[in-house]
């Protein structure tokens, strides 16, 4: 579930040592503030929250320590106003089964509705804990402003845990807070918000210099549940004193005396997709355009046979030329791309080495990209040769050349005159690292072994696809915790598989993969086999999608049958059936949504909402929420489905054509509620066809020259 | 436990892949992995003693298609590039490494291949820009920021003409006139410097800014020479 969370979190290590290098210090937009996150991981001094924002796009990961307290934060700047923190604490309990501790999951939220201005201080409004068992739960408005000589003060008004000391009657008249009671976790708890007494807090912060910050602030939280454990620590006063230094650009560390007893220490990554580090890629330069004599001049070097000599300069790009036809004044070609991450950067290219290798005669461009996977083409994009050349080098060239540009969607069926690859047979061997975090007996769990990959492409559109794996080192055999009751167990009885699979090597997956496009903008696959570690059976899935439109359809069934735990061939009698609607919808802004609406597999129906920002290019950020009519106290521990996606692309490290990726789903719990299958990401089809939409190339089309 | 981290070692130095792609992308992963936990220092560079290279005409004899040099500020870093691209007197040269640079009348209008490239420019006045009463011009840069969207920035820029400046190309010492163009814009600031044959728009050699994070470059023109225009 969370096997790539690791790999994120060396990567953005890595960021840290590539923006030490390379970021350019003349640049004066800043990305990352570091030293702005407090001990929750949102914008404030050390526990106190102040009237801050991150830049827009900033991701933050932050850990903290002291008395016995140990919290890690993801924080994300959504907007230039709201701020979003998950939260796993360790939190010292006075009865707790695990070693003095309890582990708690929480959320946080930060909306600054005014930002400062001459005189004015900036204001935000908070909720602290507002979707877990409110172990943190308190809410705040808070006013900062920036004085003289680099001299910051907040002042601010609590309530819940930041109103735990020199409380008075609530400001709005609701004196009664209820008491922590929130079942299952994971729900909102609206009624508490902004009731019970309220207390004031103050922060004031000094900076010594541009990378360090002394900072004193009084905290009116009480710490109750931690004081009267004994792994916990004395509360001895109201005022915390830090200091937080800004080691490198996005990192920082802050030290801390909380409450006059317990000494801690927090470190801050911050890294903002934004903020690329190798700007416009350090890909070798494209082939200029030339002049008709020149051109022909040129051409008489070149290999008579067109298509021979178009595909020999499009390899040397990594494109695929797959097939060319010449019809008078249009050139219809079939191409290849595994490595651009950006198609309009790719599409400019085609359309370059083209206008280099075609007869003078040919007009225009029909450039058809056919997926890798399904064997199909998917769009179809028409250039005009002399749009190309004349708007190459000309100001706002791009934009004048779109407007000449027509994207439309390919014909129905696949080409099978020319072959995707020269072998019809690929393997590997890597290593694999599964990671499964928040489970209160070994919070960070997880295995190491390795994974051995066979496909075997019978034709274009029908790919046998195998997985076998082995975990060499593992934790994951021995997870305390058991299936959940009250639905079948669909999902939360993953801990069984990874027992008796033990370290053994067992199949993965092992599929037939067949792929259809029997309409223009009707796109299909049929998977059947052993679909994943936990399932084997039938699942067909259906995409609409009209190049031109930014929005699909989809439809996603599934006939599956539960197999052994042994990860061997022998399957189990329990089946089950998916039958489950989608409408994407991807946003002219960096905003994607996607509704799921069906029958999940215990059988029970609902809805998934995912909301995702996709930085253009290639990061994506997002959450997402599953509602089905499972009472919440029959789902248990977190009351429903609900997660964060990370997608982080790897040309934005390297700065070099690339269409790897890794992917990160953060579910704080597994529950039988809302389960799916759980797949490969390239086993959903909508994504590898939205790649080529009309809307992708316009959002990316700057970089058509490049 | 021991024979199972080996295990583990021994299988990274076998991952492998019939698929180049593939393999060029886990590759491409681990050695960011590896760059953080093997931080080798960077061993201290010997002292070279790089015969330095001489430009001139029989060097430049050599070549039988038009060539340009461009350097770093300091020399140590130098390439010559080809002509490639010619459209509309819009002139691409391009490098054995992959870097691209075009210029119209001698003034850099965008780059391709450097890691902040300069995508592209506007200049209203390239054909009265050498001419010696030209003494202020707003130019625009465009680079492509990490969302792959533009980040323009306005130059003001003052343009001072010296005329009969003594200059060295290859082995010949010319009188040319120097412009030099001084570029405001609201976070940063640069200085070209064209040397012009006199009475020409002829670009002879210059000192061309390309972005924040490249800096400017040295532009010789030997393409003039090898016209056989002296």
């Amino acid at each position: 579930m969370l096997n790539l969370l690791v790999n994120f979190l060396t990567l953005l290590i890595s960021l840290l040592l590539i923006n030490a290098n390379i970021g350019s210090a003349k640049e004066k937009e800043l990305f990352e503030t570091p030293k702005k996150l407090n001990t929750y991981g949102m914008p404030g001094t050390i526990d106190n929250p102040t009237a801050d924002v991150f830049p827009e796009g900033q991701f933050s990961v932050s850990s903290s320590i002291f008395g016995g307290t140990i919290r890690t934060n993801l924080s994300f700047q959504v907007t230039n106003s709201i701020t979003l923190s998950f939260r796993y604490a360790r939190v010292p309990l006075l009865d707790s089964e695990f070693g003095g501790y309890t582990w708690d999951r929480s959320f946080d939220f930060h909306y600054v509705f005014n930002e400062e201005k001459s005189i004015f201080p900036s204001i935000a409004v908070g909720l602290r804990d507002f979707i877990g068992t409110g172990l943190y739960s308190g809410e705040y408005f808070v006013a900062s402003k920036s004085l003289a000589s680099g001299i910051d003060v907040s002042v601010g008004i609590g309530w819940g845990r930041l109103a735990g000391r020199n409380s008075y009657d609530n400001i709005f008249g609701f004196n009664e807070r209820k008491d922590r009671n929130f079942g299952q976790g994971g729900s909102f708890h609206i009624d508490h918000f902004f009731s019970g007494p309220n207390s004031p807090f103050f922060s004031l912060s000094y900076n010594v210099s541009p990378n360090l910050e002394i900072i004193a602030e009084m905290s009116q939280d009480n710490y109750d549940v931690e004081v009267s454990a004994p792994k916990g620590f004395k509360r001895k006063s109201d005022l915390n004193f830090g200091f937080k230094y800004e080691i490198a650009q996005g990192f920082s560390l802050m030290g801390k005396l909380m409450h006059g007893d317990a000494i801690g220490l927090s470190g801050t990554l911050a890294l903002n997709p934004r903020n690329k580090p190798f700007k416009s890629g350090i890909e070798p330069a494209p082939m200029p355009l030339l002049e008709n004599k020149i051109l022909l001049e040129t051409q008489s070097f070149m290999d008579s046979d067109v298509f021979f000599r178009s595909a020999e300069l499009l390899e040397l790009d990594g494109i695929i030329l797959l097939s060319m036809e010449i019809d008078n004044n249009f050139v219809d070609v079939e191409i290849l791309d595994r490595n651009y991450l950006n198609v309009s950067q790719m599409i400019g290219r085609v359309a370059r080495i083209l206008s280099k290798t075609v007869p003078l005669q040919v007009n225009f461009f029909r450039i058809n990209m056919v997926d890798y996977q399904s064997g199909y083409s998917v769009s179809q994009i028409i250039v005009e040769r002399e749009s190309l050349r004349e708007f190459e080098l000309v100001f706002d060239g791009p934009d004048k050349l779109w407007r000449n540009v027509k994207i439309v969607n390919s014909s129905a069926g696949t080409n099978s005159s020319f072959t995707l690859s020269k072998n019809r047979a690929s393997w590997s061997i890597y290593p694999d690292v599964d990671l499964m975090l928040f489970d209160p007996h070994s919070p960070i769990n997880g295995s190491l072994g390795w994974e051995a990959t066979l496909a075997y492409k019978i034709n274009n559109s029908t790919t046998i696809n195998s997985s076998v794996k082995q975990a060499i080192l593992t934790g994951l055999n021995d997870i305390k915790r058991n299936p959940k009751s009250g639905l079948p167990n669909v999902r939360s009885d993953f801990m069984i598989y990874y027992r008796d699979i033990s370290t053994r090597p067992y199949i993965s997956s092992l599929t037939i993969d067949q792929y259809y496009k029997p309409f223009k903008n009707i796109y299909g696959q049929i998977n059947f086999g052993y679909l994943e570690m936990m399932y084997s059976g039938i699942r067909g899935e259906a995409i609409w999608k009209d190049a031109n439109k930014p929005y699909g359809i989809g439809l996603d069934l599934a006939h599956i049958y539960k197999r052994n735990t042994y990860g061997d061939f022998s399957i189990l009698s329990n089946s089950y059936s998916t039958i489950i609607g989608t409408i994407y919808y991807d946003f002219q802004s960096d905003w994607n949504i996607q509704l799921d609406a069906g029958r999940y597999l215990a059988g029970d129906y609902g809805s998934t909402f995912s909301l995702s920002r996709n930085f253009n290019n290639g990061w994506e950020i997002g959450a997402f929420a599953t509602l089905t009519d499972v009472k919440f106290s029959t789902f248990g521990e977190g009351s429903f489905d609900k997660g964060i996606t990370l997608k982080v692309p790897l040309s934005w490290f390297t700065g070099k054509k690339s269409q790897a990726y890794t992917k990160t789903a953060i579910r704080p719990i597994t529950g039988d509620g809302g389960a799916r299958l759980k797949l490969d990401d390239k086993k959903f089809l909508y994504r590898n066809i939205a790649k080529y939409s009309e809307n992708r190339f316009r959002k990316n089309w700057k970089r058509v020259y490049r | 436990m021991i024979r199972k981290v080996l295990f583990l070692i021994s299988l990274l130095g076998l991952s492998c892949s019939s698929d180049s792609i593939t393999h060029s992308e886990k590759t491409s992963f681990y050695k960011i992995y590896k760059d953080i936990v093997i931080s080798k220092p960077v061993p201290p560079q010997p002292q070279q003693t790089k015969e330095k290279k001489i430009y001139d005409k029989a060097w430049l004899s050599k070549f039988n298609q038009p060539i340009i040099l461009l350097s770093s500020l300091d020399g140590k870093k130098t390439a010559t590039l080809v002509a490639l691209g010619n459209y509309k007197d819009k002139l691409t040269w391009v490098s054995a490494d992959g870097i691209s640079v075009s210029f119209s009348n001698g003034i850099l209008i965008a780059t391709r291949g450097y890691s902040q490239d300069l995508i592209e420019s506007q200049h209203n006045d390239l054909n009265t820009l050498f001419s010696e009463n030209t003494s202020r011009r707003v130019k625009k840069y465009r680079y492509i920021n990490g969302e792959n969207r533009y980040r323009e920035l306005t130059f003001i820029c003052n343009i001072v003409a010296k005329t009969a400046t003594p200059s060295f190309f290859l082995d010949l010492k010319l009188q040319t006139t120097k412009f030099i163009e001084t570029c405001k814009a609201d976070t940063t600031n640069h200085t070209n410097e064209y040397y012009v044959l006199p009475n020409t728009s002829i670009v002879l050699k210059s000192k061309q800014w390309i972005s924040e994070t490249n800096g400017s470059v040295i532009i010789d023109n030997y393409y003039s020479f090898q016209n056989n225009l002296l």
